[in-house]
């Protein structure tokens, strides 16, 4: 347990020292302001193109936005901010393959799960701490200029989201154990995804799969129920878990 | 033994790269594990400290048999690969609380060792980030952090290959300095560290250990009886190898000869009555670099 401590606290100290945590600090502030700004800002942007189009025959009516347009950027820009949030943190595992600078501390009796174990929960912490803040923030603007209530399951919805990341976080410690190249591990943690947005048009295993979970738009607006989302919060917890053990499993016989 | 290798096996593909290798390494030796680049010193390193899965073959280190992933025997070991990277975000001292912390030392302990091994290595009062060290501090934090453990072995890949003069003068003296506490066997191809620092060495030539024993030993019985002579002026060699014609001309006013042939009292005698002035005449000592030479066949 203390190594394990250890390991957490040594990949925190290299989460601040190589700026990784303001990047993504930044990154996740960013897109949490973006959010309220844009959906704030579309309709007078409009009101003042109006004008112009008005002489090109288009009529343009322009609607007071509500927390529900906010809501609707946060879960369009979601998904850029989990690929900053992989392409920051893919290279966690062959970062070290690379330097070697596990072999030292793996030389030392340090148990292997233990490296896995310690480099997935500090994953699990950062996208969970990165994804509140997003998601506080764009809540606390929207709280202010207008009423979140008018969004429905706004928390089951954010649950369902953060779920999917956890997802993509056990994937991505699966292919580090299995692989050896960053780009390797994002290529095949991108494929996954790519190839469960296919699968996804086969409307019969759409609620199974665990790409349903980012449907939050749908279901803050009421467009699905949130029963609909059972089978794919099971599986993705499951898939998720299977992901990091088998990850244990590979690391242990893996030749470093 | 400290360290007993039987019979191992290894190849990458269809490179096959050890070829049943046996080796012992006696406790408190300093062991300098001796071939060219690629003989396998580092694939059987990584073997010992499980990194390496092998095809056949035992390695029992303080009597425990390694096994590939999570060897319990590495508790024993402590490590400096050839080229050893840090994390380079830490200092030296941190990175050694590092290594005491995941060891699970007390921290008393750890502290106080810390010190001691930054004082020995040199680099107590070195603030700075390791981004920022040259590869004779990488090397020398790579000794520290190796010896933490107080490990019954000290395994050192090619320690001094990368490093420039004083640099390798620095790491020899440390691993010397070392071997009251511990076991170190270190790979090499510069044979003059070996024998400024090795008591046992072991030749790695083709997959197998071509030969191995105590330095002293090896030289002893690698000595032959051959002598070198060498004179001022190239017509005393002249003299000399019309008087004993067994001797052999080796150029540069230098000839060889060997003592069941002729006798040194002879020629020395020879020399004086003919009044040939010479520059020396001296037993022919075997070097490692000679018997590197011989064992590997070149």
């Amino acid at each position: 347990m203390r190594a394990t401590i250890v390991c957490i606290k040594k990949e925190m100290t290299e989460q601040v020292r190589s700026g990784r945590l303001v990047i993504l600090g930044m990154v996740f502030v960013l897109f949490g302001i973006m959010n309220p700004a844009v959906a704030k800002l579309t309709p007078w942007l409009l009101t003042a193109m109006a004008d112009t189009m008005a002489e090109t025959g288009m009529t343009v009516t322009v609607s007071d936005p509500t927390a529900l347009d906010s809501w609707a950027q946060f879960y369009k820009n979601i998904p850029m901010a989990l690929i900053v949030f992989v392409l920051v943190e893919g290279a966690i595992f062959t970062r070290e393959y690379t330097s070697g600078t596990m072999i030292l501390s793996l030389t030392k009796g340090l148990k292997r799960y233990k490296v896995v174990v310690s480099k997935a929960l500090i994953l699990i912490l950062l996208w969970t701490a990165c994804f509140i803040l997003c998601f506080g923030i764009t809540y606390a603007y929207n709280e202010y200029y207008w009423d979140n209530s008018v969004a429905g399951s706004l928390a089951f919805s954010a649950f369902c989201w953060w779920l999917f990341g956890i997802f993509v976080i056990g994937l991505l410690v699966l292919f580090s154990a299995v692989l050896r190249s960053g780009m390797a591990v994002l290529g095949a943690c991108g494929a996954v995804v790519f190839a469960m947005s296919l699968a996804n048009m086969a409307k019969k295993i759409t609620e199974v799969l665990p790409i349903y979970l980012t449907e939050g738009q749908a279901l803050i607006c009421g467009r699905v129920e949130k029963g609909s989302f059972t089978a794919a919060i099971a599986i993705s917890i499951a898939i998720s878990f299977i992901c990091m053990a088998a990850a244990v499993l590979v690391f242990n016989r893996k030749q470093l | 033994m400290i360290l007993h290798i039987d019979g191992l096996y290894k190849s990458f593909g269809d490179k096959e790269v050890l070829k049943g290798l046996c080796m012992d390494v006696p406790e408190k030796s300093v062991f300098g594990f001796i071939g060219k680049n690629g003989a396998g010193k580092t694939t059987t390193m990584k073997t010992v400290l499980g990194l390496i899965r092998p095809d056949k073959g035992e390695i029992r280190v303080n009597g425990e048999k390694v096994t590939y992933g999570n060897t319990a025997t590495n508790r024993y070991i402590g490590y400096l690969p050839d080229v050893p990277e840090f994390y380079p975000f830490m200092t030296a001292r941190e990175y050694l609380t590092f290594c005491g912390e995941v060891t699970g030392m007390e921290k008393k302990a750890m502290e106080s060792r810390t010190d001691e091994l930054l004082e020995l290595v040199g680099l107590k009062d070195e603030k700075h980030r390791i981004k920022g060290f040259s590869r004779g501090m990488k090397q020398r934090l790579g000794i520290a952090q190796a010896l933490f453990g107080r490990p019954k072995l000290l395994i050192c890949d090619e320690p001094t290959s990368a490093l420039d003069p004083v640099g390798r003068r620095e790491v020899l003296d440390i691993l010397s300095a070392v071997r009251e506490q511990t076991t170190v066997v270190f790979s090499t191809h510069i044979l003059s560290d070996v024998e400024k620092i090795c008591t046992d060495v072991a030749f790695i030539e083709n997959g197998v250990i071509s030969i191995s024993g105590k330095l002293s030993d090896i030289k002893k019985r690698y000595r032959n009886d051959k002598y070198i002579l060498e004179t001022e002026t190239p017509e005393g060699i002249c003299a000399v190898l019309k008087a004993f014609p067994s001797a052999k001309e080796s150029g540069g006013n230098m000839l060889t000869f060997s003592e069941k042939d002729e006798s040194v009292k002879e020629i020395m005698l020879f020399l004086v009555e003919n009044d040939i002035s010479i520059v020396k005449l001296e037993k022919a000592e075997p070097t490692l670099e000679t018997l590197f030479l011989e064992v590997t066949g070149k």
